[in-house]
C-alpha cells in the first residue's frame, strides 16, 4: 500500500519484485512523477471514472476504432487508453533516441550489403543461412539500388525497461510498423480530458511526425524529379490500421490511394484522378511485400499494382519501406545486432540486446530444451505477438508440445531469458482502481538521405491482463500517452 | 483528387442531405397532422402513407392498415431497410471514412458523432415517444455538417464535388416532397370545405421544406398551390427551391470544368441547359400539369448525376 491520503492510489498494490516506473523500492514516488502523482490525487475515483468515459468518447468521435464481428452485428470498439501518462526523463530519452538511430542506420547498411556484395557474410560475421533461409529475403531485390540508398525509411523499435533499470531492445520492426497515429491520438485524448496536468511539465510535442516524414520522403525521390508527388497506399477501409493510413495522408497533405487507383504505363506509375492520370513518384506503402505487385509476387493479390515492381527497379518510383526489408527484422537477425552495429558503424551498441539462444545451433538448442521453463520461445518470422510461448506459464504437457515444435524446425525458433518488463500504474475499469501493469515502448524512427528523426514520445503499450507480458494490441493491450520531458 | 474518392464524396454529400429531408418530413407531417383542420389530414393512416410515398414506397392498397411503430421504425432505424435514416447516415460516414484524408478533422468528427448518436438511439424510445427528439437531432446535426463543409473545407474541387452531391440531392428530395404532398392534396380535396388549391397540405409542404416563414414574408398571403409551387420550384432566393439548387450545381460544376464554352457532351453543358429551362419557366406552365413537371425534374436530376458519373467518376 502507498500514501493513503492519495485517494485514487489508496488501494495500489506494489509487488516489490517488479520494477515500478513511478514508485521506488521503498514505495516513495519518484521525483519526476511527484507532481503528477499529487495532481491525480486531487481527483476522487468518481471523477476519474467520469474522465475515463470522456476520454473514451473522444476516441469514438475521432473515429479511432476497430471492428469486432459477432453473430448478430459488427461492433465498433476503441483501443483501450489509460489516462495516467508515462514520463521519460531527458537523460533516459537521450539513450533511447541515439540508440534507435544507431540501429536504424546499421540495419540500412546491412540491407544494402546483403542485397549487394554480402561482405558481412563473406567475412563470416553472420552466417549465410540466416539470410538464405529467411522467408522475407527477396531475390528480386538483389543489386537493386533504392533511391537515396535507403531501405528502412520508417522503423519501429520496441524497447523495454528491465528490473535492472536498463533499456533493452526487444524487436526492430522495419516492414510496415504501425502505431504512430495512436501516439498522437493519445496525446489529444489526454489533453481533452486533463489539460491542466500539462501546465506542470514541459513535454515535447508529438504532432511534428508527419511533417518530418514528408520531408524525409522527399529526400528519397527518384532521380530527375523536381517536386515529387508523394502518396500513401493502403489495403483499404477495412484494414485495422486504416485510421493510421488516412491520418498520415491527411497530415502530410498527400493523397491516400488504394491499389486500384494506380496503374503503371511504360514503367511509370500514375493515379487515376478526376482530371485524368497523374504521375506518382514516392509511395509510402502500408501493404506487405507479398501484395504490392501481382506480376512479381503473389499473383492473387488485388491490393497491389501490376507492374509496380518493374517501375521500382527502373528507379522511376520510390517505395518506402523498400521491398525485402523484412529479412532484417527477423528475430534471428536481431540476435546479431551488436555485431552488425560494430561491423558497419564501428561503434558500440547504445541500447542493450536481450541475450538470445539460437535453436539452429546444436549446443544452444540443447540448453533451450533443458531450460524451457526459464525462457521465452519465439518464432523468428512472426509479427504481432503470435506464436510466443513463455516458459514459466506452460504446463508440463505444453512444454512437451513446444519442444516437439522446436525439434521439427529449429531454424524457426529462438529463445530468450524471460525479461521482466517494468510496470506502470494503470487504471483498471473492473476494479475501479490503479494496478500495476507491464509496459513497453515503441519508438518511431525515420531515416532519409542524410536525414534522421526520432519522434519524441512513442507508444507506451500496456498489457491489461494482470501479470501478462505481451503488450500487442492484437493480444488485448492498451496504451498510454508518453511524455518526453524537455531538459 | 482520385476519381474513386470523388465519387465517395459526392455520395457523402447526397446521403447527409437525404437523411435530413427524410427526418424533417417525418416530423412535420406527424406533428402537423395531430391538429390538422380536416379529418383526412388528421388520420394517422393518411400520414403514414404519405411518409412511405415520400421515400418511394407508395402503398397502393387502400384497405391495408399500417402499423405506426413499424412504419416509423422502418424509415428511421431499420438497419435492414436500405433507405432508412440510419443507413443513409451509415453510408455517408462510410464515404467520409474513405476520404478522411481529404476532409477536415472537424467535419469528420461531426459526421462520426452523428453516426454514433443514431446508432446508439434506442429503437423502443424512438417509436414510442422519441420521434420528435430523434428527427430534430438529425436535422440539427445535418445543419452542423453543412456548416462544417462550408467553413472548414477549402472551396476547391473537393468542396465542389460535395456541394454538387448535396444540391442535386436537395433538389431531388424537394421534388419528392412536392410529389408526396401534391398527392396528399389531391386526395384531401374531397373533404369538407377543402379544395385542392387551398388545401392545408400546402402549408405542411412548406413546413416540410422549412420554407413556411419565408414564404409568408414573401407573399403575405395564406399559401395556395400556385404560390407554394412557385416559391419552391422557381424562386431563386428560396434556399430550398429547385431553381436555387440548380444555380448551386451550376456554380460548382464551373470549379470542376472551367471551360467558358463547355463541350456538348459535358456535365457543365447539361447543367447549364437544364438550369436555363427553369430560369425561363412560368408558374402557369407548371400549374397546368404539375405531375409532368415533377417527373421531368426528377429525370433531369438523374441525368446530371449519370453524366457526372461518366465524366468524373468512372475510369
Amino acid at each position: 500500500m502507498v500514501n493513503l491520503e492519495n485517494q485514487i492510489f489508496s488501494s495500489y498494490q506494489r509487488n516489490p519484485v517488479l520494477f515500478d516506473e513511478i514508485f521506488d523500492e521503498r514505495g516513495q514516488v519518484k521525483e519526476v512523477y511527484s507532481k503528477l502523482f499529487n495532481l491525480y490525487g486531487e481527483h476522487s475515483i468518481n471523477d476519474y471514472v467520469n474522465l475515463n468515459e470522456k476520454a473514451k468518447s473522444s476516441f469514438f468521435n475521432q473515429g479511432i476504432t476497430f471492428q469486432v464481428y459477432d453473430k448478430k452485428k459488427t461492433q465498433e470498439k476503441i483501443f483501450p487508453f489509460d489516462l495516467f501518462p508515462r514520463i521519460i526523463p531527458p537523460e533516459e530519452w537521450k539513450i533511447i533516441e541515439s540508440g534507435a538511430i544507431q540501429r536504424s542506420r546499421a540495419l540500412n547498411l546491412f540491407l544494402w550489403d546483403i542485397y549487394h556484395d554480402k561482405k558481412i557474410i563473406k567475412q563470416g560475421i553472420v552466417p549465410m543461412e540466416l539470410i538464405s533461409s529467411s522467408a522475407n529475403y527477396l531475390d528480386q531485390m538483389n543489386n537493386v539500388d533504392p533511391p537515396g540508398g535507403i531501405y528502412n525509411h520508417i522503423s519501429g523499435t520496441d524497447v523495454i525497461k528491465h528490473t535492472d533499470g536498463q533499456y533493452y531492445v526487444l524487436e526492430d520492426n522495419i516492414r510496415c510498423p504501425s502505431g504512430v497515429s495512436y501516439v498522437i491520438c493519445n496525446r489529444t485524448a489526454l489533453k481533452r480530458a486533463l489539460f491542466g496536468v500539462f501546465n506542470h511539465y514541459k513535454t515535447y510535442s508529438v504532432t511534428n511526425y508527419a511533417e518530418n516524414l514528408l520531408d524525409l520522403l522527399e529526400t528519397v525521390k527518384p532521380k530527375g524529379v523536381d517536386v515529387p508527388n508523394v502518396v500513401v497506399i493502403t489495403p483499404g477501409m477495412f484494414n485495422s490500421a486504416f485510421y493510421e493510413h488516412s491520418y498520415l495522408a491527411k497530415t502530410m497533405g498527400v493523397e491516400l490511394v488504394e491499389g486500384r487507383d494506380l496503374f503503371v504505363e511504360n514503367d511509370f506509375v500514375y493515379m487515376k484522378t478526376i482530371q485524368g492520370p497523374q504521375k506518382v513518384d514516392v509511395i509510402y506503402r502500408r501493404i506487405d511485400d507479398a501484395f504490392i505487385d501481382p506480376l512479381e509476387f503473389r499473383p492473387d493479390s488485388s491490393l497491389g499494382v501490376p507492374g509496380l515492381f518493374a517501375a521500382y527497379k527502373k528507379g522511376n518510383v520510390t517505395l518506402a519501406n523498400a521491398p525485402g526489408t523484412g529479412v532484417a527484422d527477423d528475430k534471428a537477425v536481431y540476435t546479431y545486432m551488436p555485431e552488425i552495429i560494430r561491423y558497419y558503424l564501428n561503434e558500440e551498441p547504445i541500447l542493450n540486446n536481450v541475450h538470445t539462444y539460437h535453436c539452429s545451433r546444436p549446443k544452444e538448442l540443447k540448453y533451450v530444451l533443458n531450460n524451457i521453463e526459464n525462457l521465452v520461445i519465439k518464432p523468428v518470422d512472426e509479427a504481432g505477438g503470435y506464436g510466443i510461448s513463455i516458459g514459466n506459464r506452460l504446463s508440463k504437457k505444453e512444454i512437451e508440445v513446444v519442444k516437439a515444435q522446436i525439434l521439427l524446425s529449429p531454424r524457426k525458433y529462438v529463445a530468450q531469458p524471460i525479461m521482466s518488463l517494468s510496470v506502470h500504474p494503470t487504471y483498471i475499469d473492473k476494479s475501479e482502481s490503479f494496478e500495476q501493469r507491464h509496459v513497453d515502448l515503441r519508438t518511431f524512427t525515420v531515416l532519409g538521405k542524410d536525414k534522421e528523426f526520432v519522434l519524441k514520445g512513442g507508444l507506451t503499450r500496456v498489457a491489461l491482463k494482470r501479470g501478462n507480458l505481451i503488450v500487442n494490441s492484437s493480444q488485448g493491450g492498451g496504451s498510454k500517452d508518453t511524455w518526453v520531458l524537455k531538459t | 483528387m482520385l476519381a474513386r474518392v470523388a465519387n465517395n464524396l459526392f455520395w457523402m454529400g447526397r446521403y447527409i442531405e437525404r437523411s435530413e429531408h427524410i427526418a424533417r418530413y417525418l416530423r412535420v407531417n406527424y406533428f402537423s397532422s395531430l391538429d390538422a383542420p380536416n379529418q383526412l389530414s388528421q388520420s394517422r393512416q393518411f400520414v403514414l402513407r404519405s411518409m412511405l410515398t415520400m421515400i418511394g414506397e407508395t402503398v397502393e392498397d387502400e384497405s391495408l392498415i399500417l402499423n405506426e411503430e413499424d412504419v416509423l421504425y422502418k424509415i428511421g432505424l431499420d438497419p435492414n431497410y436500405t433507405s432508412s435514416i440510419i443507413n443513409n447516415v451509415r453510408s455517408s460516414r462510410e464515404n467520409a471514412n474513405s476520404a478522411r484524408d481529404l476532409i477536415s478533422t472537424e467535419l469528420y468528427e461531426s459526421i462520426n458523432k452523428f453516426y454514433h448518436f443514431i446508432s446508439n438511439y434506442d429503437a423502443k424510445v424512438y417509436s414510442k415517444n422519441g420521434l420528435h427528439d430523434f428527427t430534430l437531432n438529425v436535422t440539427e446535426m445535418s445543419a452542423i455538417l453543412r456548416g462544417k463543409v462550408r467553413s472548414t473545407l477549402m472551396h476547391d474541387e473537393i468542396y465542389a464535388i460535395i456541394m454538387m452531391g448535396a444540391n442535386i440531392e436537395r433538389a431531388t428530395q424537394i421534388i419528392r416532397i412536392i410529389n408526396a404532398k401534391h398527392n396528399d392534396a389531391l386526395k384531401a380535396q374531397g373533404s369538407y370545405g377543402d379544395k385542392f388549391k387551398n388545401s392545408f397540405e400546402w402549408t405542411t409542404l412548406l413546413k416540410c421544406t422549412e420554407s413556411y416563414d419565408m414564404m409568408r414574408r414573401f407573399y403575405k398571403k395564406t399559401p395556395n398551390s400556385i404560390s407554394t409551387l412557385e416559391f419552391l420550384i422557381l424562386n431563386p432566393d428560396c434556399p430550398r427551391s429547385i431553381m436555387n439548387s440548380l444555380n448551386q450545381v451550376c456554380k460548382h460544376i464551373k470549379i470542376l470544368d472551367s471551360n467558358k464554352k463547355p463541350s456538348r457532351n459535358s456535365t457543365a453543358f447539361l447543367v447549364g441547359k437544364i438550369r436555363a429551362e427553369y430560369e425561363f419557366k412560368c408558374i402557369v406552365q407548371i400549374e397546368n400539369d404539375i405531375q409532368s413537371v415533377i417527373d421531368n425534374t426528377l429525370s433531369s436530376l438523374y441525368q446530371i448525376s449519370q453524366k457526372m458519373e461518366e465524366e468524373f467518376f468512372s475510369y
